[in-house]
């Protein structure tokens, strides 16, 4: 609670680590005996100034509601209200506020003061978040101080099956300076519960998942692309297949919030990359209320389920970004949601000219869901820069890529309708005289990452939602910062 | 309870911020209810009293006892009562130690699939509604009279005869309140 004070009478912030504090220790002195209310704050030593009976401030609650910068801080109240104010010493400033003359005899005429311990990196957002008005709105839990934090977002199923970083008012205050957006916001509906989620739930989500603050463009773009109907998130999440979204960054933020995009970039290790996908499941989980074995119904469910977000190499200038390929101007932040699944690796040592490595990328392209499946899943295929390199030395570009490995696709319908060399699954028997495409003309995505080193590409499978062509598709949206 | 840390609800809030207990039986027919007796003086004379209660009316009880009611219960204990019953009663808790540990224990048996109901003294109300909301567990407690220590132990097996068929009722969704005239 804050300190009642007088009406009328002064007020004085000062800690004893400040030397000019002490120093003017006896001007307090001097204040005290001149009849008018004096009350003296402590910021750090309850002792201090030993003349006077200091009011202890060490929990910084009054020099927070006096927003108190500097010490020592002088500060007349007339009427209950602040009329005057001054910081350091300096002997005329002193006299002025005070209405004494004279003070600080043999003190020099000036002196500058120290910060205020309310005003230390990382203290004022606290301070702000015990005693400020926050206009956070979230329901608060109070733990008993005895309780373990992360124990006690395990129990309330607020966690992944990882350790959550405990949302306090003080975290969510700092993530949500991490966007423009104002906290009660709402951003769209999230599935399968469909409730509102505002930017105040996307930043406590944030916190949870691990976030900085700086990252949060990142992850309201992720949520605003996941919601888009196309995107078909309520059926994603709900799901007996292995997929969830896949958040690909393209643009100039990847490289300034630190996003991996070269080696073991679907891997692990990469704050950014771990917590922006983290921070969008814990959504789904959270406020959707999508949870594995109640309406997330993957049958195995898959790692990528955790996190899978990474950021595109856009370092080779013959690289056209994904972000680009899909109608964003070069240079812009944007992230592409794919429904997809875990990894699977795609291994050519030997190929040493386009044609032989657009075959073999073929032969393994059309493995994804089923070799005998055709359009009925998308597919992405992260591509390695030595892989790249075989491509672009040859003068192929994404475009050029992209056509090939369409046209190494495509299949006599005899050879992978169902029942033929004696396996069921494959296309309906109708199509035995057609040529068939394995993938939609826009259901490749091909995104350039990975490592210098290493022929090794990925392939991820598409979502089985992606064989209803115009209902079900990946979603690329800007970044706003 | 000293408040500790303050949090933000992650989620909608379209739910209760307790996680709902788990479902009582339907039926006691072919289960067993374990009767823990949280260490604290006097309450084994009020469970002696529920243990003849629930077998007069057929109910299959195993008793444990913890070693002392200022912890929560020995790691063994609980993975004993999980293996062997599929319900607790948890008895009988007058003190603030008591309530916290004993509701503890409650929320760690419900996880692992026990229908339970802890038995308070009427004093301990709100302390076992604050522990519930700091643990975030909705549990089930029926109350008995306050104080219970400088009670006798005829007095202590009454507060057992007025109370069985509400615990019955916490832990099994089927259980009707048995007159004890007629079970024999």
């Amino acid at each position: 609670m804050p300190h009642r004070l007088p009406e009328n009478g002064l007020v004085v912030f000062a800690k004893r680590a400040c030397e000019t504090c002490a120093m003017v220790e006896p001007v307090l002195g001097e204040l005290a005996r001149s009849g008018q209310a004096l009350t003296v704050f402590t910021q750090d030593d309850p002792g201090f100034p030993a003349i006077l009976r200091p009011v202890d401030d060490t929990a910084l609650e009054n020099s927070f509601r006096f927003d108190v910068e500097a010490v020592p801080t002088v500060i007349r109240l007339d009427g209950g209200r602040e009329t005057a104010r001054t910081f350091g010493w300096n002997r005329s400033e002193w006299e002025r506020v005070t209405g004494i003359a004279g003070l600080g005899q043999g003190l020099p005429a000036m002196r500058p003061g120290c910060g205020s311990k309310s005003r230390e990196p990382g203290v004022h957002e606290q301070l702000f978040a015990r005693y400020g008005d926050t206009g956070l709105t979230s329901r608060r839990i109070t733990l008993d101080a005895w309780d373990d934090e992360a124990e006690a977002c395990f129990e309330r199923g607020w966690s992944d099956g990882l350790p959550v970083v405990p949302p306090t008012p003080t975290r969510i205050l700092r993530m949500l300076e991490g966007t423009r957006r104002r906290p009660d916001e709402i951003i769209g509906e999230v599935p399968p519960n469909l409730s509102p989620i505002t930017v105040e739930k996307v930043a406590i989500n944030a916190v949870m998942a691990g976030c900085r603050p700086d990252y949060m463009p990142v992850v309201i773009a992720a949520l605003e692309a996941a919601l888009q109907p196309e995107f078909t998130l309520h059926g994603l999440l709900c799901t007996t297949c292995f997929s969830g979204p896949i958040i690909v960054v393209n643009g100039p933020i990847a490289r300034q919030i630190g996003m991996n995009s070269g080696i073991n970039c679907l891997g692990q290790g990469n704050r950014a990359n771990a917590t922006i996908g983290r921070a969008l499941q814990l959504i789904v989980r959270n406020v959707g209320g999508g949870r594995p074995g109640e309406l997330d119904r993957a049958v195995l469910g898959g790692p990528g389920k955790y996190t899978f977000c990474f950021a595109e190499d856009e370092s080779d200038p013959t690289w056209q970004p994904l972000a680009v390929a899909r109608g964003v101007a070069p240079g812009r932040n944007a992230v592409t949601l794919f429904q997809g699944d875990g990894i699977q690796g795609f291994v050519d040592q030997r190929s040493r000219t386009p044609q032989e490595l657009t075959r073999s990328l073929a032969m393994s392209l059309l493995a994804v869901a089923h070799p005998k499946l055709c359009e009925f899943t998308n597919a992405m295929l992260v591509l390695v820069p030595e892989h790249y390199a075989i491509f672009r030395d040859a003068g192929w570009d994404r475009a050029r890529i992209t056509r090939e490995l369409h046209a190494a696709m495509v299949r006599p319908g005899k050879d992978v309708i169902q029942g033929a060399h004696g396996v069921g699954e494959g296309v309906a028997a109708s199509r035995r005289d057609e040529m068939v495409a394995k993938f939609w003309p826009e259901g490749l995505l091909i995104v350039h990452a990975g490592g210098q080193a290493g022929l090794f590409s990925a392939i991820c499978a598409g979502w089985t939602g992606g064989r209803f062509r115009h209902e079900s598709k990946p979603v690329t949206r800007e970044i706003v910062t | 309870m000293t408040p500790g840390l303050e949090l933000c609800d992650p989620t909608a809030e379209t739910a209760s911020a307790l996680r709902p207990r788990t479902a009582p039986l339907t039926t006691l027919a072919g289960s067993t209810v374990a009767l823990m007796d949280i260490g604290k003086m006097r309450g084994d004379e009020f469970i002696d009293r529920l243990e003849q209660l629930c077998r007069e009316r057929g109910v299959a009880t195993r008793r444990y006892k913890k070693p002392t009611n200022t912890r929560v219960a020995p790691r063994e204990m609980i993975a004993d009562i999980a293996a062997s019953c599929q319900a607790v009663i948890i008895a009988l808790s007058d003190c603030g130690s008591c309530t916290s540990c004993s509701t503890h224990d409650l929320n760690d048996l419900d996880k692992r699939g026990l229908a339970g109901v802890s038995v308070l003294t009427e004093e301990f109300r709100h302390a076992f509604d604050q522990q519930k909301a700091a643990i975030g567990f909705d549990a089930a407690a029926i109350y008995v009279p306050h104080p219970m220590q400088n009670k006798t132990t005829a007095e202590l097996h009454a507060f057992a005869e007025e109370s069985i068929d509400r615990i019955l009722a916490a832990i099994c969704a089927a259980s009707e309140p048995t007159p004890l005239e007629h079970a024999a």
